[in-house]
């Protein structure tokens, strides 16, 4: 259960560090110019998808392929919203995640049936059944050319309101998945990963706890689409292209997908990087991207984070569905 | 016919996929990449190579060899690090060589479109049917199912196929009878990047050969081997011809939906038999 009690005292001894990055983000817009700021605002915003796509990973051991699904009927949903039926933006930033946890559990009611690289491979089927109904269907979504204009209202309009009202939402949603990490049903969930056939012994119902995950982490990840839909001004359906999938996976691998609070630091890292890197050379991004994925898994099986923290990936850790 | 002739190439790519897979329990998600890789070594070979017949038979048995030389150092220098790990960091490290070997290929060949001109023998087309057929593709009818007999001898009449095959139902036990099962992951990788370089030469000339190519084809033959099951060979044919069929009866009847069609296909076949349907259930 190391791994239980890592999260819960990284939680506690990190409180002070928590603080401090709060108020470091809200006097943010005081010192930083508003490039900065869009800068902070995607970290943000990939950092609840990968907070949202860990919650399965690292503490529920599945791992989707898929994940870019859920981010693009999030993003659609409020784009449509806003765009054709002229409704508030936070009615559809509410109507997101219904939408992509509606997505996830007709997905995920079939893809929890299955383990190991089945989970991933099928989950990555239906991503690419999404992106094609999206792509093709040009009267509702404009297929390639997306959707255009899709902006907040005024008053959100400016990068550093908008920062805040991002920082705001992806503050809630974090603290939320962080609650339902510590609950009960988190604890069951890590018991699942970590032995579901002890798990079913207990009394845990296996499956219907690995579809409850998969529906809140398709939900938190429509959030962040949505979030996303308005930050870009527009949707296309590159979000739900499975290369977008990888995006959540390499974030949070990037940190360490052990603890629940390296998604997060993760994304700092990626779009950092991300940033330094395609400004020159922006050739070699994927190749400086691959490269890392590459180091990272043979070297560095345990994120950035866990070199810091000094924590060890475990033999056999996750998936055993 | 065409339908049949896809599903060939397909069948060459994918069967490397199920094959590295059975084995090593490896999804190699860049074996697009390496499927690539043996187009754009194609085009390069058959532009430096004199302006002789040969030089393109030459060229279509050179430039899988390259891909097998590229697969080698991947699996020794990378993939042997890792077999011990979680078999979800493998495909993620997979993952990673895609990006890298896509970049790569941008730097060497640059980001236009390449072709390779068909050999003369067979830039023209025949009548089949009564219907002109390009006869390049004969070509491929033909190559590729030599291709599958010749495999088919290798894994049932020889004591390396017959090793492969049992590496497939249990590396340990293999291992405990003194088979070197190191060395057999890397002959048996070398050899899977072989034939989806072998596809990638093959097709070179049918295609435009261009950056993006590796997820087309990574995408259909990940479908082909799904649904015909993981390490299966006989899978990995019908599957191809399946899609192979699929895709061009597809784009006939539903234009807009054929995608649509292949996932759902797939997605059907994991639901109903998640380990394909001539595979076998995971142990």
């Amino acid at each position: 259960m190391g791994v239980v009690g890592a999260a819960g005292s990284l939680a506690l001894s990190a409180r002070s560090w928590v603080a401090l990055v709060v108020v470091a983000l809200a006097v943010a817009p005081l010192v930083l110019p508003s490039f900065f700021l869009q800068l902070l605002t995607e970290i943000a915003i990939i950092g609840l998808f990968a907070t949202a796509f860990n919650l399965l990973m690292g503490f529920g051991g599945m791992v989707s392929f898929g994940h870019a699904a859920y981010f693009a009927l999030g993003a659609y949903t409020a784009a449509l919203l806003v765009k054709r039926a002229g409704v508030p933006l936070l009615a559809a930033l509410a109507a997101a995640p219904l939408v992509a946890a509606a997505g996830a559990l007709l997905f995920g009611f079939f893809i929890v049936r299955l383990s190991h690289t089945y989970f991933a491979m099928l989950s990555l089927a239906f991503a690419q059944i999404v992106f094609t109904v999206i792509f093709k269907w040009k009267a509702l979504t404009g297929g390639d050319d997306g959707l255009l204009d899709v902006w907040p209202p005024s008053l959100l309009k400016s990068p550093a309101a908008y920062y805040y009202f991002t920082l705001i939402v992806v503050g809630l949603c974090i603290l939320a998945l962080h609650a339902i990490v510590d609950s009960p049903f988190g604890y069951a969930l890590k018991a699942v990963r970590e032995n579901p056939r002890r798990a079913r012994y207990i009394g845990i119902d296996v499956r219907r706890h690995q579809l409850a995950a998969f529906v809140i982490s398709g939900a938190f990840s429509g959030v962040a689409g949505s979030l996303f839909a308005f930050y870009n001004g527009s949707v296309f359906p590159d979000f739900a292209y499975f290369t977008k999938s990888f995006e959540p996976l390499v974030v949070a691998l990037l940190g360490g997908v052990q603890s629940f609070f390296g998604p997060l630091a993760g994304a700092f890292g990626f779009k950092i990087l991300e940033w330094l890197i395609s400004r020159q050379w922006p050739v070699y991004w994927p190749l400086v991207l691959g490269g890392i994925v590459v180091v990272v898994i043979v070297v560095l099986p345990s994120g950035f984070v866990g070199l810091v923290g000094g924590r060890r990936w475990r033999r056999q850790p996750a998936v055993k569905a | 016919m065409s339908g049949l002739s896809v599903g060939m190439l397909l069948f060459l790519v994918s069967v490397g996929m199920s094959l590295i897979f059975g084995v090593t329990r490896i999804v190699n998600l860049a074996h697009g990449a390496f499927y690539m890789v043996g187009a754009y070594l194609m085009v390069t070979l058959v532009e430096f190579l004199p302006d002789r017949p040969w030089a393109f038979w030459l060229a279509l048995l050179l430039a899988p060899v390259g891909v097998a030389v590229l697969g080698g150092v991947i699996e020794v220098g990378l993939l042997r690090l890792i077999y011990r790990r979680d078999p979800l960091m493998q495909l993620i490290l997979t993952f990673g060589l895609i990006l890298v070997i896509g970049t790569l290929v941008l730097l060497v060949w640059g980001p236009d479109n390449k072709s390779v001109p068909r050999p003369e023998a067979l830039a023209g087309s025949v009548k089949i049917f009564g219907q002109p057929f390009p006869s390049y593709y004969l070509l491929v009818l033909v190559l590729a199912p030599l291709v599958a007999v010749a495999l088919w001898l290798l894994f049932y009449r020889t004591r390396w196929g017959m090793l492969v095959r049992a590496a497939t139902v249990d590396r340990e036990m293999l291992g405990a009878l003194g088979v070197n099962v190191a060395a057999l992951y890397t002959q048996v990788f070398v050899f899977g990047s072989w034939l989806a370089g072998f596809g990638g030469a093959l097709a070179a000339p049918t295609v435009a050969v261009a950056l993006g190519m590796d997820g087309d084809v990574l995408t259909t033959a990940f479908v082909v081997v799904v649904i015909g099951g993981l390490g299966s060979f006989a899978g990995s044919f019908i599957g191809a011809l399946l899609v192979g069929l699929l895709q061009s009866f597809g784009i006939l009847i539903f234009p807009a939906v054929s995608i649509v069609l292949l996932f759902a296909l797939m997605a059907v076949v994991l639901i109903v038999r998640p380990w394909g349907l001539l595979g076998r259930p995971e142990a």
